[in-house]
């Protein structure tokens, strides 16, 4: 089921060295790309399908096209690279075996939106991965990839590496941008949509690694090419994470639209242990959870996840068996979005609190059938009052866990009615 | 006159001002949008999501007011049950980790947790975990205490710190529920207007160390007053107080807003001039070191000024055009010459480019509209040859007694007709207490040229003379409220101009020629 | 979050080093508003300190031209940056779903057993620190613990105790 599209380079030894990249195709495509107009490129990635990498599924070739023509303003280029969904782990790969594939995709974006300076931003976390990234930079600059005249064509572009330091919600597309200009990562309201003010009030592009990192590809070999993967409205290829209770857990490269349940089994190796399924987290830890009923019908692509009421996501797949207990789960779910928070609007800031303080009472045997159901109310008091989807990416998945498996809050409720489960004593 | 554009509030059409977001526009109209973060003077923020309204067929369907500029045609929903729910949500959230304790709050009475708490929440608490512990009494300095567990984190006080004194002392550090204001560890608030961040914080979590604990703030009346504490002339709410058996005490000034003159704030100084207004005023008048009663003590000062061989009178650059004018009119009975000396009260290098302003009196360009001459040479030259000095609460002394002309000032008779009891009222003959700014009404002329009049906010318990009725008790002619409203429309065209009797209130910008004279 | 309030005053002025104040220089190029150079100087900072001295962050205002309040917000708003000294071996522990599920929590046990000190916390002997941190982008190896910046995947207590043989 696997394929290499962008992962052909992965288990080449050395393929982050732009000596082997090169052998293998890297940095190929730039004579095309600087023969035609940028707007062909544009039109390129648009009938390619491509689809932002990061999380949301944005067009990516709609989404260059929102920025205003003749401003007299530098145009900005972020490259998301925080990476901070947990379950999710796909961009260290790029960035650590084929930076150099990052790079070309970032030439690309950039020749194509008429922007001249690129920001990666990196998550603080990933220490030895922005070594291995900064290295390629330099590489790419030393060789004439980047810097005043990219690749001999007459195009300048400058790249410069901004490492986060610890703040999740620097994923957010407005927060990462505050973060590189030196704020707490607190996103903005929109609109302005940072395609017309984003980067130091200037038009940007936010897009994610993987997303960028497709474009080679699709440059080289055409946007039938990409299409050929996947289905009509989810083509291309992913890079699965597959994560939790299963044997072989790992990064794969998948295309678009595969069976959930199949790949579970014939590509992540099944359950672990010969337990038995419980639920599948389908994009990260913030996408709403799949019963194994639920999931049985379920395919790895955006609609088919839309259709089960929940979120392709950044396609982080976890795996729950038969052991996990839900109620600690959601207090490890939740523990991390509070922590998260950035603090800005009152109900993600001070509900997720709450929210975690009413399931630490529940698991300590303090809690009452009426706190589930503050617990369930609080989720739609609080999802979509705030400027960002960070409140929603934990009330989201904690409503699916209190109505999918609410037997086991019930168990814990001190006056839970009898015939639920155990006594706790 | 703004564009007008007309919009949609619950199904009814209304007619705004372009170019405001809905909160002010609404305002206007008297449709409350409830907000905490959200202030004219600092832009909208949107963090409190207070101020979330409904926009029907609007993409998105959900909107933060502060955020959302009014337009031709908009459909803005307050009163949806949806809009209903989410404010009492959002009310709930507020509350959760407050500590509740209005009773020992001096908010309590004007804050906006309370208020919207009974317009928009009113349910009981469902929190029954425990809330989250932070600072309380934080000195910040300047007089500004703060209570991180009583803050909504609006950053009002952030933003006020960084964009109108640039001084950015503040901060809100931290993330997540444990976000607080802050300031840089060893460091304490350092401008001149951190009194302000009292005013615009919502809640109780900004509190004056001045005012803490003196009144509550429903036993407050609020005047109207003009700050005499330079030539600014900034606005103010002027809050006091008689309780029983006492005297009628100011409490505290508040800043008014006036777009013209001094927009939302007045400086900590000017604010806390209000004690000047309770403390120090002369209380009784004194015949040399002799108590006296003010009758006997005006008769006194009368007869001494009727044997007088060259009589001259000093005006303060803080009476009002009023008083000046009736002053003016006595010195023509009684063949005065005039004087508005007052160079100690200006305070070279003092300004600071914002509010204000090295002339710390209210009305010198009073004195100058009405050809009052306020020169040193003009004042030493009559004071040679003056045998009686009457000071309009002029405070000679007021950088010191040690002046080059001070040893006249022991040749001569002084009667000194003064608020406050000061060095210079103690070297007067005749001492006769007057009332001061807060007890009078009147009209003053700021450093722009802008006419601005007031109301009587005080009225003590023996209550002082006004200059107005001394100068006629000295034997002036003009004291008839309707002649000295004609004397200052004689004076100022652009006042004589207006139909009504009334200065508008933002005041009257004087033309420029009446300006010229001003600054002469 | 906990609160992170508390600065420490190392008690002494905080200059970098002539290779940082170069990398502070060659950086500040890089970005068209100086205020960009608040979260890479705070990083030279721990580069060079091990953690970040209130004196450093006034220093850092300063040298920005920015307001000290601003670089402290940033300083506690991000968790990665160390506000007090940490010990000469600095583990972290992911705490987060994919690790949580395949038994992080065995980790943390093992290491305050015998280490000694419980996550936040630095040992008496100043050669350890621990800390649990959220996500760390390791989920198919899970559990991930970060020993001075280098990741450590499929962790077991078999492993860390090798691990930890090897630390000074």
């Amino acid at each position: 089921m696997e394929v290499k599209i962008l992962s052909a380079k992965f288990d080449i030894k050395d393929a982050h060295t732009l000596k082997v990249a090169k052998e293998h195709g890297a940095y190929s495509g730039l004579d095309t790309l600087f023969a035609v107009a940028p707007v062909v490129i544009i039109d390129l990635v648009k009938n390619s399908g491509l689809r932002g990498r990061g999380g949301a599924g944005f067009p990516a070739g709609l989404k260059w096209s929102f920025l205003p023509k003749g401003l007299d303003k530098p145009v900005y280029l972020a490259v998301n690279s925080d990476e901070s969904e947990p379950a999710t782990f796909k961009d260290r790969y790029i960035l650590t075996r084929d930076p150099h594939m990052l790079i070309e995709g970032i030439i690309i974006c950039c020749y194509a939106i008429g922007c001249h300076t690129a920001y990666i931003y990196i998550r603080g976390e990933y220490t030895t991965q922005v070594k291995v990234l900064q290295k390629a930079i330099d590489e790419a600059y030393a060789a004439g990839y980047l810097g005043e005249d990219v690749a001999g064509k007459g195009f300048q572009l400058d790249v410069t590496v901004h490492r986060g330091a610890g703040a999740y919600i620097c994923g957010e597309e407005t927060a990462l941008l505050e973060s590189i200009e030196g704020r707490k990562g607190q996103p903005r309201s929109k609109p302005p949509f940072p395609a017309v003010s984003g980067l130091y009030g200037c038009p940007t592009i936010i897009n994610n690694v993987q997303t960028i990192a497709s474009l080679p590809f699709i440059l080289q070999n055409g946007a039938d090419a990409y299409k050929a993967y996947g289905t009509e409205k989810s083509p291309g290829t992913h890079l699965f994470g597959i994560s939790g209770h299963v044997a072989k857990p790992g990064l794969y490269e998948l295309p678009l639209g595969l069976p959930l349940l199949e790949v579970i089994d014939r590509v992540a190796g099944g359950v672990w242990r010969g337990r038995q399924l419980k639920a599948v987290i389908p994009g990260g830890s913030s996408t709403p959870v799949l019963t194994p009923e639920e999931a049985k019908t379920a395919t790895l692509d955006y609609e088919s996840m839309a259709a089960h009421k929940t979120m392709f996501g950044s396609g982080g797949i976890v795996v729950l068996d038969e052991t996990v207990d839900v109620v600690k789960l959601v207090e490890n779910l939740i523990d991390f979005y509070h922590h998260e928070s950035c603090g800005q609007c009152t109900p993600c800031r001070e509900g997720l609190g709450w929210m975690l303080k009413i399931v630490k009472q529940l698991l300590r045997g303090e809690g009452r059938m009426a706190d589930i159901e503050l617990l369930r109310e609080l989720c739609d008091n609080i999802e979509m009052k705030t400027v960002c989807v960070l409140s929603a990416a934990c009330t989201m998945p904690v409503r699916s866990y209190l109505d999918k498996f609410r037997h086991e809050f019930v168990a814990y409720a001190i006056d839970r009615p009898q015939e639920t489960g155990l006594n706790l004593g | 006159m703004a564009e007008m554009v007309k919009l949609f509030v619950n199904g009814q059409e209304v007619e705004v001002e372009s170019g405001k977001n809905l909160i002010d526009a609404f305002e206007v109209i008297g449709i409350e949008i409830p907000h905490f973060c959200y202030h004219p003077a600092l832009g909208s923020d949107g963090n409190c999501r207070m101020c979330l309204v409904g926009i029907e067929d609007g993409r998105p369907p959900l909107v933060p007011a502060c955020k959302t500029p009014v337009s031709e045609g908009l459909k803005v929903q307050l009163d949806t049950e949806k809009i209903k729910k989410i404010q009492h949500d959002v009310m709930e959230l507020e509350l959760i980790n407050h500590p509740i304790d209005c009773p020992v709050c001096d908010q309590a009475g004007e804050c906006k947790l309370q208020d919207y708490y009974m317009s928009y929440d009113h349910q009981a608490s469902r929190m029954r975990v425990p809330q989250v512990v932070k600072e309380k009494k934080m000195d910040l300095g300047c007089g500004v205490i703060h209570d991180q567990e009583r803050c909504v984190l609006c950053a009002r006080c952030v933003r006020f710190t960084r964009l109108i004194t640039k001084t950015g002392e503040l901060g809100i550090i931290n993330r997540s529920d444990d976000a607080r204001v802050a300031l840089f560890p060893g460091r304490s608030l350092d401008n001149r207007y951190a009194l302000n961040i009292v005013d615009l914080c919502p809640v109780g979590a900004m509190t004056s160390k001045d005012f803490r604990f003196k009144q509550r703030a429903w036993f407050l009346k609020r005047d109207k007053g003009i700050c005499h504490g330079c030539s600014m002339g900034c606005n103010i709410f002027i809050d006091h107080n008689r309780e029983k058996y006492k005297d009628d005490l100011i409490y505290r000034f508040r800043p008014r807003l006036n777009p013209e003159v001094n927009g939302y704030f007045i400086c900590d100084e000017g604010r806390l001039g209000y004690h000047r207004e309770n403390e120090g005023r002369l209380i009784s008048a004194r015949i040399g070191t002799e108590e006296s009663s003010a009758d006997q003590a005006l008769q006194t000062a009368r007869r001494r000024m009727e044997g007088a061989d060259k009589l001259l009178i000093l005006l303060s650059p803080n009476c009002s055009l009023e008083q000046m004018l009736a002053i003016q009119a006595l010195a023509a009975t009684t063949g005065a010459t005039v004087s508005g000396f007052s160079d100690g009260s200006i305070k070279n290098g003092d300004a600071d480019g914002y509010l204000i302003q090295d002339d710390k009196s209210a009305n010198r360009a009073g004195l100058a509209l009405l050809g009052v001459n306020t020169s040193p040479e003009f004042f030493e030259s009559a004071l040679q040859r003056t045998d009686t000095l009457v000071s309009f609460n002029n405070d000679l002394f007021i950088t010191g007694p040690n002046q080059a002309w001070a040893k006249k000032l022991g040749e001569i008779q002084i009667i000194a007709i003064s608020t406050h009891d000061t060095l210079f009222s103690r070297q007067a003959g005749i001492a006769i207490p007057t009332a001061s700014y807060t007890e009078y009404a009147g009209s003053v002329i700021n450093k722009d040229g802008i006419l601005q009049t007031f109301g009587q906010a005080v009225c003590k318990n023996s209550a002082p003379l006004d200059m107005i009725r001394i100068a006629g008790l000295l034997g002036g002619t003009l004291t008839d409220p309707e002649a000295l409203m004609q004397a200052m429309k004689r004076k100022i065209p652009a006042f004589a101009a207006i139909e009504t009797d009334q200065i508008p209130e933002k005041g009257l910008k004087l033309s420029h020629n009446e300006a010229a004279h001003v600054t002469a | 979050m906990s609160d992170r309030s508390q600065l420490i005053f190392a008690g002494k002025p905080f200059l970098y080093d002539q290779e940082r104040d170069a990398e502070f220089e060659r950086l500040v190029k890089r970005y068209p508003t100086r205020e960009s150079m608040i979260l890479p100087a705070l990083w030279l900072t721990q580069e060079q300190e091990g953690w970040i001295p209130a004196e450093a962050i006034a220093y850092i205002a300063d040298r920005i031209g920015t307001f000290a309040s601003q670089v402290y917000e940033a300083a506690t708003f991000y968790t990665m940056y160390y506000l007090h000294p940490m010990g000469r071996n600095h583990i972290c522990i992911c705490r987060t779903l994919s690790c949580y599920l395949r038994g992080k929590q065995e980790i943390v046990d093992f290491l305050r057993d015998e280490i000694g000190i419980k996550p936040g916390e630095v040992s008496n002997d100043g050669k350890f620190s621990l800390e649990e941190v959220e996500c760390l982008g390791h989920c198919g190896t899970a559990p991930v613990v970060q020993v001075n910046g280098e990741f450590h995947e499929d962790m077991d207590v078999e492993k860390l105790k090798s691990l930890l043989t090897g630390l000074k």
